[in-house]
């Protein structure tokens, strides 16, 4: 297993998409922080020494926006990735030289899913940072915590994770076109049902609770979108209890539940044991 | 026996694959499994080697279960439509594989494998930038990393060109001299007659002859003879020890179930007081010998 952890991680560092991807990441940084350069120092406005707390929220929401599209990034990098990670060997015939040697097929499949991990999370990792250390750089005013950016980092990797169990789960039991499809789609229903849960919020009838349903169903689905609205929290709300947390299609307003982290718990074990044992019967 | 299998099968929704397959092969033999496109061959080997699970019966290597990972530790294995890592390089590829199969210090037998499968200058060349035969060869020297007793080989030279054709018979003569089991899995017929010592034919997902090439192919002996001062009742005698028997312009032409017919066939002849002034015996290829039981196959179909 550890053998195809290596490798994994060795093809993805050599191929020249996660090249192309360092760069663009730059890219995206530069015009990131290039706005919030703009924003950050164009409306300069303080009473009384205190920060104005209109500007605050702002800086919350252009913080949420620039996580929630480095968010978006990661998802995008893992299904361009990783949706050929079983059933790519298995359409090029690459994998009938691997598994009939004396290596167990889950351990091919959890190997595969260890390597992208490791290799997503780093990433994840490092455009989070860069997020945040851009927005501390131009002065926000966003309380930013050592502890809350702790805590928002592990969700910020969570949801890659989650997302990349269901790729790998599906590219062993699929073919690598169904897997792009079924990855896109989940995630765009998972991100929209995310947006109307939130907008829930502006409602106080029965539009909210009905908005907030579609949201419970499909972050059950692919609970993504709920463990960014989850980081948004950890990262935006102080130890006071006071919340910067800004409302709208970046915001968290709406918080997932604990049981909803069991879930996703359960969620990516059964992915991968799922995966993997329809992988085992699987005839190649 | 290091191969064996009782009543193996394989289908796909009751159809295609193989049915009730079994053979035996002895240690240090090189078989030839044959048959047309499509009847069964690959699905056998991957079958063997554990990238398919059987419908039914039971198949071991070396006294293991196919498919456990002990039968797995005996066998090498070059798939016909493969495709290796190609941005890996050369060695970094084999370097790979050695690791999948748990060698601890592989790098000597990398250096032995890349000169067998004349690679040799090229092992730091991603595998991208090999030519299909040169991917082939490599494909070859991983199937022998880990010093498999048996080797599984579909269709190994398919790719290649008459050298590399020759080259690879000469590393499955050698295979053999080393004590290795190689399952051939082919259609050059030219190429399995020969390095096989034992062949089976397969069609339509049955194996329809098998056995040690030779006595298949004198089973197909084709005898002619020059006599003359014989009798009906010679001719009788003859008719009972061959088959095809013709008689025309003071020529006997039969063919004969094996050369081991041939001298009786001639003391009977001698026997009689007739004058026997010529004996030729032609064997048939094996190519003569496919064509004859795939083609009767294909009629019985």
């Amino acid at each position: 297993m550890l053998t195809i952890t290596k490798y994994t991680i060795k093809e993805m560092v050599k191929k020249r998409a996660f090249l192309l991807i360092a760069i663009l990441t730059v890219g995206y940084l530069f015009i990131y922080g290039y706005g919030l350069s703009l924003a950050f120092h164009n409306n300069n406005q303080v009473v009384n020494n205190t920060p104005n707390i209109a500007k605050i929220l702002l800086e919350s929401q252009l913080l949420s926006a620039g996580l929630y599209f480095s968010n978006f990034i990661v998802a995008f990098l893992i299904v361009l990735t990783s949706v050929g990670a079983v059933s790519g060997d298995v359409e090029s015939g690459a994998i009938y030289a691997l598994l009939y040697k004396p290596l167990k097929r889950h351990e091919y499949v959890l190997g595969k899913f260890i390597g992208l991990s490791i290799i997503i999370t780093v990433y994840s990792t490092l455009l989070f940072l860069s997020v945040i250390g851009l927005n501390i750089a131009f002065g926000t005013k966003v309380y930013l915590g050592l502890g809350n950016v702790f805590r928002a980092l592990f969700f910020f990797d969570l949801g890659p994770v989650v997302l990349l169990s269901l790729v790998v789960a599906s590219s062993s039991i699929m073919s690598t076109v169904n897997t792009g499809v079924l990855a896109v789609m989940t995630y765009g229903i998972a991100m929209i049902g995310g947006i109307l849960e939130q907008m829930g919020s502006f409602f106080t009838d029965a539009t909210s609770q009905g908005l907030s349903n579609v949201g419970i169903i499909t972050s059950l689905i692919l609970p993504t979108d709920v463990i960014f609205r989850k980081m948004n929290a950890e990262l935006l709300t102080q130890n006071t209890g006071l919340s910067f947390l800004a409302q709208g299609p970046f915001g968290g307003t709406s918080q997932p539940s604990p049981a909803m982290f069991v879930y996703i718990a359960f969620y990516i074990c059964f992915l991968l044991y799922y995966g993997t044992r329809k992988f085992e019967k699987r005839d190649l | 026996m290091i191969l064996e299998t009782q009543n193996l099968t394989k289908q796909f929704d009751g159809k295609g694959g193989f049915k009730d397959v079994n053979i035996s092969i002895d240690s240090g033999m090189v078989f030839g499994f044959l048959g047309p496109n499509g009847a069964g061959k690959s699905t056998f080997v991957k079958t063997m080697v554990g990238l398919l699970y059987p419908t039914s019966g039971f198949a071991w290597i070396d006294g293991f279960p196919i498919g456990t990972i002990e039968s797995k530790r005996q066998i090498g294995f070059l798939p016909e439509n493969f495709k290796y890592h190609d941005w890996m390089t050369g060695k970094e590829l084999m370097k790979f594989h050695a690791e999948l199969c748990k060698m601890k210090n592989p790098y000597k037998k990398i250096e032995e494998l890349f000169e067998l499968v004349k690679l040799k200058g090229h092992e730091n060349k991603k595998v991208k930038n090999y030519s299909k035969g040169m991917q082939q060869r490599i494909g070859l020297a991983i199937a022998l990393l880990n010093d498999p007793k048996v080797i599984f080989l579909d269709e190994p030279t398919s790719a290649l060109d008459p050298v590399g054709r020759i080259d690879v018979r000469e590393i499955i003569k050698r295979l053999k001299d080393d004590g290795k089991t190689v399952f051939l899995n082919s259609h050059l017929l030219s190429e399995v007659e020969m390095v096989c010592d034992e062949v089976a034919i397969i069609n339509h997902g049955h194996v329809i002859a098998e056995g040690k090439l030779e006595n298949l192919l004198s089973k197909n002996t084709y005898v002619e003879m020059v006599i003359s001062d014989y009798d009906s009742q010679l001719i009788e005698k003859i008719s009972k020890l061959a088959y095809n028997v013709v008689f025309k312009d003071g020529k006997l032409t039969f063919k004969v179930k094996d050369k081991d017919s041939i001298p009786n066939i001639a003391k009977t002849i001698v026997d009689s007081g007739a004058k026997l002034y010529q004996l030729d015996s032609k064997t048939s290829s094996l190519e003569d010998l496919f064509i004859n039981i795939v083609g009767k196959d294909e009629d019985v179909c």
